[in-house]
């Protein structure tokens, strides 16, 4: 063999045995287990299909049953309301029931009812009638009974007239026989009068009485050791009280010009006195702040009156009751004491001094002179400021007197000028000056004569001046003191007058 | 160039295998069944893993895994053609081959580390480069391929497309020898083509030695490889020179490789010894044991034996082919995809060196 066969004989050999293992090999293992394979992947490829399927249905049916789920709890929740809802309205309904047959029972009751009242109503209304009728005749009775009855009433009251009038007249008779005999009695007095008696057989004759102006002195006392600031007849009699510097309140009967009784207990000189209506107390303003209350006729200290807190220069006692004591002192207060009580009722306060105090005749006011000038006017039960006027300008007011009617108020001022007032119009109608008349101080007195014609005061030189208010002027000049002369007060019976002065010495006109 | 007859075998040839998975790595009961699968020849073991894994995933103990396989308690070496194990260490071609495999436990002290398919991609793209680096005397020519050429040169590879791989590998021009004597698919006939300007050229070759100590009669008698020190690796390329009248045959390329394993007759006759290159060791087998493979031949042989050494068996592609055959036919249609040559030899050697 060539190499050339031989080497092909090699190569086919080569590609035969190639062959053989291709087929041997892969050949036959590669379909075999391609075969195994196939379906395993196949059936595991359909098997994954089916649990997919498997997995979506399921995730399906889980969503729809929680779909159902929450459906069917919101069934159960209505179910629940529902059923709770009917309950109520069984309730209700039953509850209703029972309502309904409450008030058809109380329609029924109030049926009854109401038939027995409108029985009883007819019953009445009958009634009714029958009474009308009864009170028409008896109205008619009545007019009957009315007109009878006026007749009878004027017949009578023509009756009384007539003998009103028979009265009447015999009245107007005894009267005038009583006037007749007045006149008569009256021409009797004066007839007596004319022979020098004078009998007080009349209440009220003094009243009738003129005053008599003084000429010269009667008396001439030496009351008082250190002077004697305050002096004051009793009610219409002769008996002068005087005050001093001494702290002794001396009784003098001025007829005779000798001392009564002297009153003690006083702690401080004497700067105002004031005695009762019924002449029983006498009351002093001292000026160791206090005012006394004595008796007269024991002569005891019958009351203290405490409260001021300086010395007391003015005081009075009302006129209509001996209860009430006003008073004035020199703390710028007034106080309105009561008797009976003891102690201070009221208090007034006010920022001018007051230096002179008097009641007014109905004892409800006050009539108070100021340092300013002023003369004030206060209600009693208040304490109020009534009114005030100007007595006198710049000057201070030292004296303050009430007349006799109540009528006319005399103010003294250190303008040496004296004023007397209208009570009810408070004007000035009258003003008295003299040219030698100087008001010796600040409480220096002046009074009016118990006919209110003259005015007495006194005078820094020591001389009593008496003017008359209706003319005007100087009608006496009475000079026998020594010093000024302090106060001056008139008897209620018209004479005399008495003065007092610096020294102690009070001097009784007549 | 027309694809052969003998490369469409060569490419499609898949053994098949059944594999085990070792018992210390079964945590299921019943232990998973093996798995049958057909391996490429000129793929790679390590590439196998995606169609194994499967199979026994579920049965592994946690952890991470390290793939390996062994034969008969051998671990195999991941960057020898799956092919080329075969013909080595079954002599007696098993089939199904039944194999090991291992995720844990790696025997680090005897296999170089695989970290996946890219150690595996650059075992094979070194071997072509030291291929290249022998027929031309650089490797220049892979070092310039493009980026895509290189992945479908892999890919091709991986799996098993021998248009593309011709594709891309003729672009390559590592052409060495052409085919004396070719016989046309087609015709059927056997005409010699002789033109052919044969330069003279190297062919990259590795060689797989298995010594044998005793004699044997039938390959079911060789005893099996138990150990790497058993196997000689011998990485020597094969000079060609064009002589009128005379083609080179398996028989003398043998005999220029491993001369030692042929008389003093024999090494006369070749005259391929004279530019015998005896080339170092590849390094991967570190130095360790040198694989020489003894062939023996069944047939044809004409120098007797020496005393020491008879070659037995000579594999080459699961073929045993003649010696006569033309060397120039061997290389163009038995040669890898990394344009080495793998022939394995059955070698009696009365006194085993291992060195």
């Amino acid at each position: 063999m060539s190499q050339e066969e031989i080497a092909r004989e090699a190569i086919k050999h080569a590609l035969k045995a190639l062959r053989r293992r291709h087929l041997v090999e892969e050949g036959a293992h590669g379909p075999a287990l391609i075969a195994l394979s196939t379906p395993i992947i196949s059936q595991g490829s359909e098997w994954k299909e089916k649990a997919e399927n498997l997995e979506t249905e399921l995730q399906q049916c889980y969503k729809a049953q929680s779909r159902l789920s929450e459906q069917l709890v919101v069934e159960v929740a209505e179910s629940r309301a529902s059923k709770a809802s009917l309950k109520e309205n069984e309730s209700q309904i039953a509850s209703l029931q029972e309502e309904l047959t409450q008030s058809r029972d109380e329609c029924s009751q109030l049926k009854a009812d109401l038939e027995e009242k409108i029985k009883a109503l007819e019953l009445i209304v009958s009634e009714n009638h029958q009474i009308r009728a009864q009170l028409e005749e008896m109205i008619a009775k009545a007019k009957n009974a009315e007109a009878e009855n006026k007749m009878l009433i004027d017949r009578w009251m023509l009756q009384k007239m007539q003998d009103a009038e028979r009265l009447n007249e015999a009245n107007a008779l005894y009267e005038h026989l009583i006037d007749q005999l007045k006149a008569s009695g009256l021409e009797k007095l004066a007839r007596q009068q004319v022979d020098g008696v004078v009998r007080r057989s009349e209440e009220g004759a003094e009243f009738f009485m003129d005053s008599i102006v003084p000429t010269s002195y009667k008396h001439k006392i030496n009351a008082h050791e250190g002077g004697c600031a305050s002096i004051l007849f009793e009610y219409n009699s002769g008996k002068l009280i005087s005050g001093g510097q001494d702290r002794s309140i001396k009784l003098w009967d001025t007829n005779s010009g000798t001392l009564s009784s002297t009153l003690y207990g006083c702690l401080g000189s004497v700067l105002d006195l004031s005695i009762t209506h019924d002449n029983r107390s006498v009351i002093a303003a001292s000026s160791s702040n206090n005012l006394y209350v004595w008796d007269v006729q024991s002569g005891r200290v019958r009351h203290t009156l405490t409260g001021h807190t300086d010395k007391v220069c003015a005081v009075d006692v009302s006129k209509v009751s001996s209860r009430h004591v006003v008073s004035a002192a020199y703390d710028r207060t007034i106080k309105v004491w009561d008797l009976q009580k003891g102690y201070c009722t009221n208090t007034i306060i006010f920022h001018s001094n007051c230096n002179s105090l008097a009641f007014s005749t109905d004892g409800q006011t006050i009539f108070s002179g100021h340092v300013d000038g002023n003369l004030r006017l206060w209600d009693i039960q208040t304490g109020k400021l009534l009114s005030e006027v100007a007595a006198h300008s710049l000057a201070a007011v030292t004296s303050i007197s009430v007349s006799r009617s109540g009528n006319i108020v005399l103010t003294s001022g250190r303008d040496n000028m004296h004023n007397l007032f209208d009570i009810r119009s408070l004007e000035v109608c009258g003003t008295l000056r003299a040219s030698g008349n100087r008001v010796a101080s600040n409480w220096s007195r002046s009074c009016i004569s118990p006919d209110e014609n003259y005015v007495a005061a006194g005078s820094a030189d020591g001389s009593m001046y008496v003017w008359s208010i209706s003319k005007a002027d100087i009608v006496s000049t009475l000079k026998e003191h020594t010093g000024s002369v302090l106060c001056c007060s008139w008897s209620g019976l018209g004479k005399p007058l008495a003065s007092a002065d610096k020294n102690g010495v009070v001097c009784i006109w007549a | 160039m027309p694809i052969m007859e003998a490369q469409k075998y060569v490419w499609e040839g898949a053994i098949p295998l059944q594999i085990h998975l070792h018992e210390s790595e079964v945590t299921t009961f019943p232990p998973p069944p093996p798995a049958l699968i057909l391996a490429p020849r000129i793929g790679y073991l390590p590439l196998l893993i995606a169609l194994i894994k499967p199979y026994f995933s579920s049965a592994l103990p946690p952890g991470v895994d390290t793939l390996w396989f062994d034969y008969k308690g051998l671990p195999l070496k991941w960057y020898t053609p799956t092919g080329v194990l075969f013909d080595l260490l079954c002599a007696e071609p098993e089939r199904p081959w039944n194999l090991t495999v291992h995720f844990r436990g790696y025997p680090a002290n005897i296999l170089i580390p695989c970290e996946g398919e890219d150690a595996v991609k650059w075992s094979f793209i070194n071997s072509l480069k030291e291929a290249a680096y022998i027929i031309n005397g650089n490797c220049k020519n892979i070092m310039n391929m493009s980026q895509s050429d290189q992945v479908e040169l892999w890919c091709s590879v991986m799996n098993g497309n021998v248009e593309a791989y011709q594709r891309v590998s003729s672009k390559l021009k590592l052409g060495t020898v052409e085919d004396e004597y070719f016989v046309k698919p087609q015709q059927g006939t056997c005409e010699t083509d002789t033109i052919g300007q044969v330069k003279t050229g190297r062919i990259p070759i590795r060689l797989y030695v298995c010594s044998v100590s005793e004699d044997f009669d039938d390959l079911e008698d060789v005893p099996k490889v138990d150990s790497w020190d058993k196997i000689s690796f011998i990485n020597r390329p094969v000079e060609i020179h064009k002589e009128e009248g005379k083609y080179l045959t398996l028989h003398d390329a043998i005999e220029a490789l491993l001369p030692e394993y042929f008389s003093e007759k024999s090494l006369i006759e070749s005259p391929s010894q004279e530019g015998e290159d005896k080339n170092n060791i590849s390094p991967e087998d570190a130095g360790d044991s040198k694989a020489e493979e003894v062939v023996n031949v069944c047939n044809d042989l004409e120098a007797s034996c020496t005393s020491n050494a008879e070659i037995k068996l000579i594999r080459i592609q699961g073929i045993e082919p003649k010696l006569k055959i033309p060397f120039s036919w061997v290389v163009n249609n038995l040669m890898n995809p990394d344009y080495f040559l793998h022939i394995c030899l059955y070698v009696k050697v009365a006194n085993l060196n291992t060195t």
